[in-house]
C-alpha cells in the first residue's frame, strides 16, 4: 500500500516503512540500544534523502527514548543535575551540528559527511566493543575474574586537574562540570548529523570517563537523549524542513512492536555474546557504509538535494 | 462510457466548429497528490478538424509534449580523492523542467528531420537549457546535460520516446501521460503538434496542475511557512506518541 510522504515528498510502502522499524525495533529491544545507528542508514539505503533520514530518525528517537527514560525515573535511575549538564552541552553541539549539516547540505557534501561520520564511529565504537566483549568470553572460558577496579582509580589525574568543580549527589561525584559538558556537546553535534541518540559514545564515556555509577548511566542517557534529539529536530526543521512527522510515527509504530520481540530475544542470550553480536552488526553498518565510499560507483552523477523549490 | 461520451463530444465540437483544426482534453487536468499518491494516469485525447488536415484522407503524425514546472536542478559529478569517492564539480541548470516528456505516433526521425524538431524546441536534445556559471548563464558542458536527462529519465521524470500517441481513426488520436510518485508540484503545459510531411501543420498547448491537496498540502506549508511550530509539533508528537508506547508496551 502506497503512503505519499509529504514532507519527503515520496511514495513508499507502508508496510515496508513499519517492518524497518520493527526490523529495527527487534534488535535495539534485544540489544537495549537506541537503534538510531540502524535506522538512519537503512531509511537512506532505501532511497531516502540522506537529510530528510537524519533528521526525522531525530525526531522517532525523541518517541522512542521516552518509555525507556520514564521508567529508569521511576527507579530513580535518572541523575537530573549530570543529565541537566549533558543537555546544556548537547544543545551547544546539536546546534553547531545542524549549522554544518546545513552548510554542507548546500554544497552537497552533507552524504559524504554522514558516511565519514559512520564509518568513523560505528568503525572504532564497534571494533573496541568487539574487542572487548571477545576477551570477556574469552577469560569467561579460562575461567579468570578479572579484579574491578575501585571507583577512584577510574579517574585520570587530569580529569581531577579541571576547574569548575560541581557536586553530583546521585552520580557520588565532584568533578569539572567541563567534562560532562563536553561529552553532551560532542553528542549533540553526532546527534545532528547522524540522526542517532548518542548513546553508544555517551555510555562509554559516562562510565569510562566520569566514572558515574551503572545503575544511573542508562537513565541519564535517555534523559539526555530525549532533550537533545526534541532540539535537534526542531533545528532540522527550522534549517532544512526534512523532519516528516508521518515517516517518524511509522517508524516508531513498527518500532515499538519490534522492541517487545527483541526484549525476549534478549533474555536467552548471555551479555558477552548480546555485545559480541551487536559489534557485528554495528561493524556490518560501518563497512557497508564504507564500501559505499570506496567503490566505484556505476552513475558517477547525481541530481543535487537542496535544488528543488 | 464516460470516455466515449467525452470522445462523441470531441467529434461534434471539432465538425461542427470547423474552424478549429485541432482539439486535446486530458481525462483529468488537476492532478490531486493526497496521502495514497503513487503517481497518476491521464488520458490526452485529440481530434484533427478538417481545415488543415482532412483527416479521412491525409496521413498525419502528432507530437505530445508535456512540460512539468521549471525547478532548478543541481547535477553533482563524483571523482576520487585518495581513496574515496566524493562529489566535486556541480552545475546547476536554473531552467531545467522538472518533468518533460515527449510523445509520438511515429519514431520522432521518422516524422520529421532533427533540424526541424531544433527550431520548434522539441524534444530533450533542443531544449534551451543554460547552467548557471560565475559569468551568468551559459551553455552547459554536455556531459552534465546528458547526465542531467540520464538521471531524470531513470526517475521517470523525463520520458522521451517511450509512450506512443495512437491513432484512433477518422482524425481521432489519443496517448497515455505517466506522472510518477515524485512529480514536482506546479503548473504542467501540454502541447499537442500535427505534423504532415516533417513540418507542423497545426498545434495548441492546455495547461495541467500538479497539486499537493487537503492534509498533504496543509502538512507541506506549516512545515514550510513555520518551520519551528511544526518542529515543536514534531516533538509533542513524538513525546505523546513514545509515551503511549509504554503504556501500551507495558500491558
Amino acid at each position: 500500500m502506497p503512503l505519499y510522504l509529504p514532507i519527503a515528498e515520496l511514495s513508499m510502502n507502508i508496510f515496508l516503512v513499519i517492518g524497518m522499524g520493527a526490523v529495527v525495533g527487534f534488535l535495539s529491544g534485544m540489544f537495549g540500544v537506541g537503534g538510531g545507528f540502524l535506522m538512519t542508514p537503512l531509511l537512506i539505503f532505501s532511497g531516502v534523502p540522506p537529510a530528510v533520514a537524519v533528521a526525522t530518525e531525530s525526531n522517532e528517537i525523541t518517541a522512542a527514548s521516552v518509555s525507556g527514560a520514564l521508567a529508569h525515573w521511576r527507579r530513580q535511575g535518572v541523575d537530573v543535575k549530570m543529565g541537566i549538564v549533558l543537555i546544556a552541552g548537547g544543545a551547544v553541539g546539536s546546534f553547531i551540528g545542524a549549522q554544518v549539516f546545513t552548510y554542507l547540505r548546500s554544497l552537497g557534501q552533507v552524504d559524504l559527511m554522514i558516511s565519514l561520520a559512520y564509518v568513523l564511529f560505528l568503525g572504532s565504537v564497534g571494533g573496541l566493543m568487539f574487542w572487548e566483549s571477545v576477551r570477556a568470553i574469552l577469560r569467561q572460558r579460562q575461567g579468570i575474574v578479572p579484579k574491578p577496579k575501585s571507583r577512584e582509580d577510574r579517574h585520570k589525574a587530569w580529569i581531577h586537574a579541571l576547574p569548575f568543580k560541581m557536586r553530583f549527589r546521585k552520580s557520588r561525584l565532584y568533578i569539572s562540570a567541563l567534562l560532562p559538558l563536553g561529552i553532551g556537546m560532542f553528542v549533540g553535534v553526532l546527534a545532528a548529523i547522524m540522526g542517532v541518540g548518542g548513546g553508544f559514545v555517551m555510555v562509554p564515556a559516562m562510565i569510562y570517563l566520569l566514572g558515574m555509577p551503572t545503575n544511573v548511566v542508562v537513565g541519564t542517557s535517555l534523559f539526555q537523549i530525549i532533550f537533545v534529539t526534541a532540539l535537534t529536530t526542531i533545528f532540522h526543521s527550522v534549517n532544512t524542513q526534512t523532519v516528516d512527522i508521518f515517516l517518524a510515527v511509522l517508524l516508531l509504530f513498527g518500532a515499538v512492536i519490534g522492541a517487545q520481540m527483541g526484549a525476549r530475544m534478549g533474555l536467552r542470550l548471555k551479555a558477552e555474546q548480546l555485545r559480541a553480536l551487536l559489534a557485528l552488526l554495528v561493524l556490518l553498518v560501518c563497512f557497508k557504509m564504507g564500501v559505499d565510499l570506496v567503490v566505484e560507483p556505476t552513475e558517477l552523477f547525481s541530481v543535487g538535494e537542496g535544488g528543488s523549490h | 462510457m464516460r470516455v466515449q461520451l467525452f470522445i462523441l463530444g470531441l467529434f461534434a465540437f471539432v465538425f461542427g466548429s470547423g474552424a478549429i483544426a485541432l482539439v486535446t482534453d486530458l481525462s483529468n487536468k488537476r492532478i490531486e497528490i493526497r496521502y495514497s499518491f503513487d503517481g497518476a494516469d491521464l488520458i490526452l485525447f485529440g481530434a484533427v478538424g478538417s481545415s488543415a488536415v482532412d483527416p479521412t484522407s491525409d496521413e498525419f503524425d502528432v507530437v505530445i509534449v508535456v512540460r512539468g514546472p521549471e525547478t532548478e536542478t543541481v547535477i553533482r559529478q563524483k571523482q576520487k580523492v585518495g581513496p574515496i569517492w566524493i562529489n566535486a564539480n556541480s552545475l546547476s541548470f536554473p531552467t531545467a523542467p522538472g518533468y518533460y516528456a515527449v510523445a509520438a505516433s511515429r519514431p520522432l526521425s521518422d516524422i520529421a528531420s532533427d533540424a526541424a524538431f531544433a527550431s520548434y524546441g522539441i524534444g530533450f536534445d533542443h531544449l534551451p537549457l543554460l547552467a548557471r556559471t560565475d559569468r551568468g548563464l551559459a551553455a552547459p558542458d554536455p556531459d552534465f546535460r546528458a547526465a542531467l536527462f540520464r538521471l531524470q529519465a531513470s526517475q521517470d521524470l523525463f520520458r522521451q520516446e517511450r509512450d506512443q500517441v495512437t491513432h484512433v481513426g477518422e482524425g481521432l488520436f489519443k496517448t497515455d501521460i505517466r506522472l510518477p510518485a515524485n512529480v514536482p508540484v506546479g503548473e504542467f503545459i501540454v502541447e499537442t503538434f500535427i505534423f504532415r510531411d516533417g513540418s507542423i501543420v497545426a498545434r495548441n498547448r492546455i495547461p495541467l496542475a500538479v497539486d499537493k491537496e487537503g492534509f498533504e498540502r496543509a502538512a507541506y506549508d506549516f512545515a514550510h511557512n513555520y518551520p519551528f511550530w511544526y518542529g515543536l509539533t514534531a516533538v509533542l508528537v513524538a513525546l505523546s506518541a513514545g509515551w503511549l508506547a509504554g503504556v501500551l508496551g507495558k500491558k
